[in-house]
């Protein structure tokens, strides 16, 4: 009923949002407030502040690593779930339950099809972190009396990480291989490295700092070869580039939804079925997804998960090529204009749509505030609360004045060209502000070197 | 659309599929999500163009018409929840 009157409404040429709705309130309520009226009669119609900061309208958004929009589609697929269709896929005894329990296993499938595994192996989670914890605590737990070590790398997200240093805490034993400069991991050190006792090898497919693709074929194959569990964390990489849990020989996968244009709050768990891999489950309860995962499913969230992989598979190589051209046009543009453009990781081994660039001679959090109309982030989401440059930098041996001034540009698949050119005409214009206004820079362009200076004590 | 499913939709339905699709994909208030479906719908078609066979066709079309059926329902919702302030893309540079 209400959508019918909103539709009339809408039928004339304005497409403003209208104000009179009495359910939008929550919506408007976490809006950021609009100026009151004693601003400039100069300024946009409706200036944003937030932080202090005025700006004239939404960023335009290029930090997909950080998160994605939920693809229209998707949403579509989501809604009848929080509407109508609202039962527990648990409730055995009438059709909220049966038809919600439909839609589970119908995106449990769609999970499936898109990693090329069965729907009994896949188990639905709160998210990547929840799988990764799952994958590095769960399965060395299990095993806690045959394998004592775990084989993980430098540059693993934090939840690896953090897992990792739980485990050290309980008596077992870490390694943290060291990347190359590309970022890409030594397949050698890696042979090296595992031992008898080695339970769980945990690299991630592809990085959500710096955008390389790790080699987790052939890193799938040592695994298999020295008969130990391959878990990768391929939260940023399902949908970009192809997974096949039996090409790669994973045993244990961690899927996000909210990377691939799907909702926030959900992910997924791949756990092999032969060789079988078994867990510890991390949540304890009534023993749904067969006891990897106690807790009511959200039929929902799952249902969007399961669409957004769908999705993801049909537009991959769509996306793949639009997002490829999009970043030679973003790199080229600014290399066009500016020097002293260094890309972080790997150049061949990426995904095209992650790219971290360091601006020479440029502090980093003065060029972040520069670009209030570019939504981006330095280092990632995880490590930004600390003032430490990223550890992922740090693996690839970055120095530390380059590492401050990284800038992660994430482009997806709604992404413009016209947003890549205006992306490109602030980073450029705030760069150069920022480069002469620097004495550092003075220096270098007259010839001196910085590096060996002897700075005079005062 | 006088078409029965899985007969070969007429050049006229097709374009009529077209129309629509765009008039659609301009009803969304958010810039990157009417971009993307102007975009999709116009290479979507483009390479579809030279399909021959008409089961193939017949399929390509009953896929875009309920694509046709997503958007106008998310071009509703995404207006009801539009933000107010708009993309710095859709705002005149000063």
């Amino acid at each position: 009923m209400a959508a019918k009157l909103v539709v009339a409404r809408l039928a004339g040429p304005r497409l403003f949002p209208l104000r009179l709705l009495p359910f939008s309130t929550a919506a408007v309520a976490a809006d950021p407030a609009p100026i009151p009226h004693n601003s400039s009669a100069a300024d946009d119609p409706d200036p944003v502040t937030v932080k202090g900061v005025k700006i004239s309208g939404r960023p335009l958004y290029l930090d997909m690593q950080a998160t994605t929009p939920v693809d229209p589609r998707v949403l579509d697929a989501m809604l009848p779930f929080y509407l109508s269709r609202y039962g527990n896929p648990h409730s055995r005894t009438h059709l909220y339950g049966w038809e919600s329990e439909a839609a589970v296993e119908a995106a449990r499938a769609q999970v499936a099809a898109a990693i090329n595994a069965s729907p009994k192996e896949v188990f639905f989670t709160s998210g990547a972190t929840e799988s990764n914890n799952i994958s590095v605590k769960g399965v060395m737990h299990f095993y806690r009396d045959k394998k004592r070590h775990v084989v993980t790398t430098q540059t693993e997200h934090k939840c690896v990480l953090d897992s990792c240093r739980h485990l050290q805490q309980e008596g077992f034993e870490v390694t943290y291989l060291p990347v190359g400069k590309d970022g890409i991991l030594d397949l050698d050190r890696l042979a090296d490295s595992i031992r008898p006792d080695t339970g769980l090898v945990s690299v991630m497919a592809v990085n959500n700092e710096i955008g390389v693709v790790q080699p987790i074929e052939e890193i799938g194959r040592i695994c298999l070869e020295k008969g130990v569990f391959f878990h990768t964390d391929a939260a940023q990489a399902l949908g970009k580039i192809p997974i096949d849990v039996d090409k790669v020989n994973i045993s244990l996968m961690s899927l996000s939804g909210h990377k691939i244009y799907g909702p926030k709050g959900v992910g997924a768990l791949y756990l092999r079925r032969r060789p079988r891999v078994r867990v510890e489950p991390q949540m304890n309860g009534g023993g749904q997804e067969r006891g990897i995962r106690s807790g009511t499913v959200p039929t929902p969230l799952v249902v969007g998960m399961g669409a957004a992989c769908e999705l993801s598979m049909r537009e991959m190589e769509y996306d793949g090529r639009r997002i490829a051209a999009l970043q030679e046009r973003l790199l080229n543009g600014i290399r066009a204009k500016l020097d002293g453009v260094v890309v972080n990781g790997s150049v061949e081994r990426r995904y095209a749509g992650n790219l971290n660039l360091s601006f020479a001679y440029v502090e980093g959090e003065s060029l972040l505030m520069g670009l209030k109309e570019v939504a981006v982030s330095s280092g990632s989401a995880c490590t930004s609360a600390s003032l430490e440059p990223s550890y992922v930098l740090r693996a690839l041996g970055v120095e530390e004045d380059m590492a401050h001034t990284s800038i992660r540009f994430g482009i997806g698949r709604f992404t413009t060209e016209a947003e890549i050119d205006r992306a490109v005409e602030l980073t450029v214009k705030q760069v150069k502000k920022l480069r002469e206004m620097s004495p550092l820079y003075e220096m270098v362009k007259e010839g001196i070197d910085i590096k060996n200076i002897q700075w005079a004590q005062h | 659309m006088a078409s029965a499913v899985g007969s070969a939709p007429s050049r006229a339905e097709v374009l009529s599929l077209f129309r629509s699709l765009l008039r659609t994909a301009a009803k969304f208030p958010d810039y990157n999500i009417r971009e993307y479906t102007k975009r999709r719908t116009v290479d979507g078609f483009r390479q579809n163009r030279e399909l021959s066979d008409p089961v193939a066709v017949a399929a390509a079309f009953a896929g875009g018409k309920s694509q046709l059926e997503i958007a106008r329902r998310q071009a509703v919702v995404y207006s009801i929840y539009a933000p107010k302030a708009k993309s710095v893309m859709e705002i005149k540079a000063s």
